[in-house]
C-alpha cells in the first residue's frame, strides 16, 4: 500500500513537467550563478571607490600601487561621479582626500564588505608611507583560507556547494512541501481520501518518501553539474552523503508537513513557514557566527537541526570526513525528523 | 445481516451562525434506496457528512451496518462507499489510475474494467481528470464509490449540475446498485429524482425531518392530494377577489393559479361557475395529483426551489 502510494505520487508529480523541471533546475541555476559571480575562484572580491585628487601627489601614487599589491580593486572616479555612485548605494567603501591625508567612508548598509575593504586600505596606506619614507617594508601576517576539516581549495564555489544542498532542502521542506499540502487541503483534494480506510501515516510517509527521492535526485544532479562545470569533487564517500541527505530530507520534509497542520490557508502557512525559516537560517550558525548571542540562546540553538546537518554535509563532501564524529549531530537531526513526523501525523487533517 | 443499514437518533450539529442539523432521526432498511429531499441549506449534506465521518456531531447516535464510529471506524470505511458533493481529484490522474489507486485501499475490490464499463467511461479511461466533462467526473465519482463493492452507498447530490441525459444515465447506475442489493442513501433537491429513484424519503427543512415515507404515501397522506391548475396567457392575475367568490384558497404561480383540494370532483362544477361569473380569461384547466413539491409546499408554505 505504501509502495503504491509512493509510486502514484511520483507518477502524478512527474506529469507536471514545469514543476519538475524548475525543481531540478533551481539548485543548479544557483550554483551556476555563484560560479559566474566568483569566477576567478577567489571568493568575494573587495572593491573600493577612490575619489580622484585634484593634483595627484607621490603619496597618492604610492597608495594606489600598494592597494593594487594587496589585491584591493580600486575604482577611481571624479568627485561628482563618486558622490552619485554613493547616493545610489552602490559603494561599500570610499576613499577620499581630506586635507593632506585621506578619509574612509563606509556604507552603513554594506558593513561586512566595507569593513574588510577599509582594513585593506589601511594596510595599503601603511605600506605606501613606508615605501615613500624609504623605510623597510612592514611585514604582514600570512593568511590562509581553510575549511574546518583543514581542506584548502582555490575555488570558493567548492565551499558553497554543500551549503546550497542544505538550503535547497530546507526551502523545499518548509516552502514547497508544506505549501502544496495546505493548498491541496484547501482545495479539498484530500477529502475523498478521508472516507477510505487509507491510514494517514501511509499517505504522509508516501509523500515524504516521494520528496526524499526527489531531493536525492536533485542533489545528484547538482553534484554532477558541480563536477562537470567546476571540477568540484566529493571528497567523502557517497554512501555517507546519502545517509546525511536522507536524514536531512526526512527532517525538513517532516517539519514542513508538521507546520502545514497548523495552518488552514496558504496565506496562513506562508506566515508560519517564514516564522520558522528565518530563525532557523539566522540562528543556525551556518552563515553567521553566534559569538555575540547570549549563552542560553546558543544552547537552545545547538539543538536546532540545520547546523549539525550542514556541518556533517560539509565535513563529508568537502573534507572527506567520515560520519564518526557526527553521531550526536545526526541524532539531533534524526530526532527532529521523527518528532516532526509524529506531530505531522497528529495534526494532519484530510479536510 | 440483520438490523437496519443505518440508524440515527437525535443527531444535532450547530455551526457558529446556524443550527445545521436539529435533532434528526432516521432509519434505513437494508437494500432500500433512501432519499433526503430538501432545499439548499436544509441540512442534508451536513447530515450525510456526519454519517460519513467527515464532520463530528454535537450530539446524537449513529449506527452504520450495526457499527459505530467510536469502535469500528476502519471497518465502516471499508464497507461503505461515498460520493461527495464535489469530488476533487488530482488534475492529472486518469479514471483508470484513480480506480486502481482507491481500490488498493480496500481489502475487497471490484475490477477497474468492470467499474469503467458500469459508468460508461471506457473511452475516457486514460484521459486526465481535468479534461473530463462535469457528467464524466460525476460518473467517475460514482464508480469510486463502488470500488470496494460496498454494502451501503452514500451519494450527495449525484446529479446536480448535470444535463438531463447525464442525469438519466446516473439514475440507471443507481437503479443498478439497488438491483445488486446495495443500500443507497442519497440527497437531492430534485423531486422528480426523489420520485424516480427512492423507495422511501425523508423531507428535510431547517435541519429537521418534516416527513418520512414512500413517495406515494407522502403524497396520499396530504390533506389535499389533488391540485387544480388554471393556466393563463402571460402572467396570472391577482386571485384575491376570485378566491373570495370561490370560498377557497387560490395560490398564484407566475402564469397559473393553483387550487388544492381533497375532492376535485366536487370542486370542479363550483370552480367553473365562479370562472364564468367573474369572466376569468384563463386558457386551460388541469387536474393533477399532488407531487413531492406540493408535499413540501403544504408542509412548509415554501417551494423547494426557493
Amino acid at each position: 500500500m505504501l509502495w503504491r502510494q509512493f509510486a502514484m505520487e511520483w507518477r502524478l508529480y512527474s506529469r507536471d513537467r514545469v514543476a519538475l523541471f524548475w525543481t531540478m533546475a533551481f539548485p543548479v541555476l544557483l550554483l551556476l550563478g555563484f560560479g559566474v559571480m566568483f569566477r576567478d575562484n577567489a571568493g568575494p572580491k573587495l572593491t573600493i571607490v577612490r575619489v580622484q585628487s585634484s593634483a595627484p601627489t607621490a603619496l597618492d601614487q604610492a597608495l594606489d600601487q600598494a592597494m593594487a599589491d594587496l589585491h584591493l580593486q580600486v575604482q577611481t572616479l571624479s568627485k561628482a561621479e563618486a558622490e552619485a555612485r554613493w547616493s545610489r548605494s552602490e559603494t561599500a567603501a570610499q576613499l577620499e582626500p581630506e586635507g593632506s591625508g585621506y578619509r574612509l567612508r563606509l556604507n552603513s548598509y554594506l558593513l561586512a564588505q566595507a569593513g574588510a575593504a577599509a582594513g585593506l586600505a589601511n594596510q595599503a596606506y601603511l605600506l605606501a608611507q613606508a615605501r615613500l619614507n624609504g623605510a623597510p617594508e612592514p611585514q604582514r601576517i600570512p593568511v590562509q583560507m581553510e575549511s574546518p576539516g583543514r581542506r584548502r581549495s582555490a575555488s570558493y564555489v567548492t565551499f558553497l556547494l554543500p551549503g546550497l544542498l542544505g538550503l535547497n532542502l530546507v526551502s523545499m521542506g518548509l516552502f514547497a512541501v508544506g505549501m502544496t499540502n495546505v493548498t491541496y487541503r484547501e482545495k479539498g483534494k484530500f477529502r475523498r481520501l478521508a472516507v477510505t480506510p487509507l491510514p494517514k501515516w501511509i499517505f504522509l510517509l508516501g509523500q515524504v518518501l516521494h520528496r526524499l527521492t526527489l531531493t536525492v535526485a536533485q542533489a545528484a544532479l547538482l553534484i554532477l553539474v558541480g563536477r562537470l562545470v567546476f571540477g568540484i569533487q566529493n571528497q567523502g564517500s557517497f554512501l555517507d552523503l546519502l545517509v546525511i541527505m536522507t536524514l536531512g530530507t526526512g527532517c525538513f520534509m517532516a517539519i514542513g508537513f508538521a507546520l502545514s497542520g497548523f495552518a488552514d490557508t496558504a496565506e496562513g502557512y506562508g506566515a508560519i513557514s517564514n516564522l520558522v525559516f528565518f530563525p532557523l537560517m539566522m540562528l543556525s550558525g551556518v552563515y553567521f557566527t553566534l559569538d555575540s548571542a547570549p549563552a542560553w540562546l546558543q544552547q537552545v540553538v545547538a539543538l536546532l537541526p540545520l547546523a549539525p546537518f550542514i556541518r556533517a554535509l560539509r565535513a563529508v563532501f568537502n573534507d572527506g570526513g567520515s560520519l564518526a564524529g557526527h553521531g550526536l549531530g545526526l541524532s539531533i537531526v534524526g530526532t527532529w525528523a521523527l518528532g516532526a513526523f509524529l506531530v505531522a501525523l497528529r495534526r494532519f487533517r484530510w479536510a | 445481516m440483520s438490523g437496519p443499514a443505518l440508524r440515527i437518533r437525535g443527531l444535532r450539529k450547530a455551526f457558529p451562525k446556524v443550527v445545521a442539523v436539529d435533532g434528526v432521526d432516521l432509519e434505513v432498511a437494508r437494500g432500500e434506496v433512501f432519499g433526503l429531499l430538501g432545499p439548499n441549506g436544509a441540512g442534508k449534506t451536513t447530515t450525510l457528512e456526519i454519517i460519513e465521518g467527515l464532520t463530528t456531531a454535537d450530539a446524537g447516535e449513529i449506527e452504520i451496518l450495526g457499527l459505530t464510529w467510536e469502535k469500528n471506524g476502519k471497518e465502516i470505511r471499508a464497507r461503505f462507499g461515498v460520493q461527495l458533493q464535489s469530488t476533487s481529484l488530482f488534475n492529472k490522474i486518469t479514471p483508470r489510475e484513480a480506480l486502481d489507486l482507491y481500490g488498493s485501499y480496500y481489502p475487497k475490490r471490484r475490477p477497474t474494467q468492470e467499474l469503467l464499463e458500469l459508468v460508461q467511461l471506457e473511452e475516457k479511461a486514460d484521459a486526465y481528470h481535468v479534461t473530463l466533462s462535469g457528467g464524466q467526473q460525476q460518473r467517475l465519482a460514482l464508480a469510486l464509490a463502488l470500488v470496494n463493492d460496498p454494502e451501503l452507498v452514500f451519494l450527495d447530490e449525484p446529479t446536480t449540475g448535470l444535463d438531463p441525459q447525464a442525469r438519466r444515465g446516473l439514475w440507471d447506475v443507481v437503479k443498478r446498485m439497488k438491483s445488486e442489493g446495495r443500500t443507497v442513501v442519497l440527497t437531492t433537491h430534485y423531486m422528480d429524482e426523489a420520485e424516480a429513484l427512492c423507495d422511501r424519503l425523508a423531507i428535510m427543512d431547517h435541519g429537521r425531518v418534516i416527513a418520512t415515507g414512500t413517495p406515494a404515501t407522502l403524497i396520499s397522506d396530504l390533506a389535499m392530494p389533488s391540485v387544480v391548475e388554471l393556466t393563463f396567457e402571460g402572467a396570472a392575475p391577482d386571485p384575491a377577489a376570485f378566491a373570495a367568490r370561490l370560498g377557497q384558497a387560490v395560490e398564484p404561480r407566475s402564469d397559473l393559479w393553483e387550487i388544492r383540494t381533497p375532492d376535485p370532483k366536487a370542486l370542479l362544477p363550483r370552480l367553473l361557475e365562479a370562472v364564468e361569473a367573474a369572466a376569468i380569461p384563463f386558457q386551460q384547466v388541469h387536474i393533477r395529483r399532488a407531487t413531492l413539491e406540493d408535499v413540501f409546499l403544504q408542509r412548509t408554505g415554501r417551494s423547494l426551489r426557493e
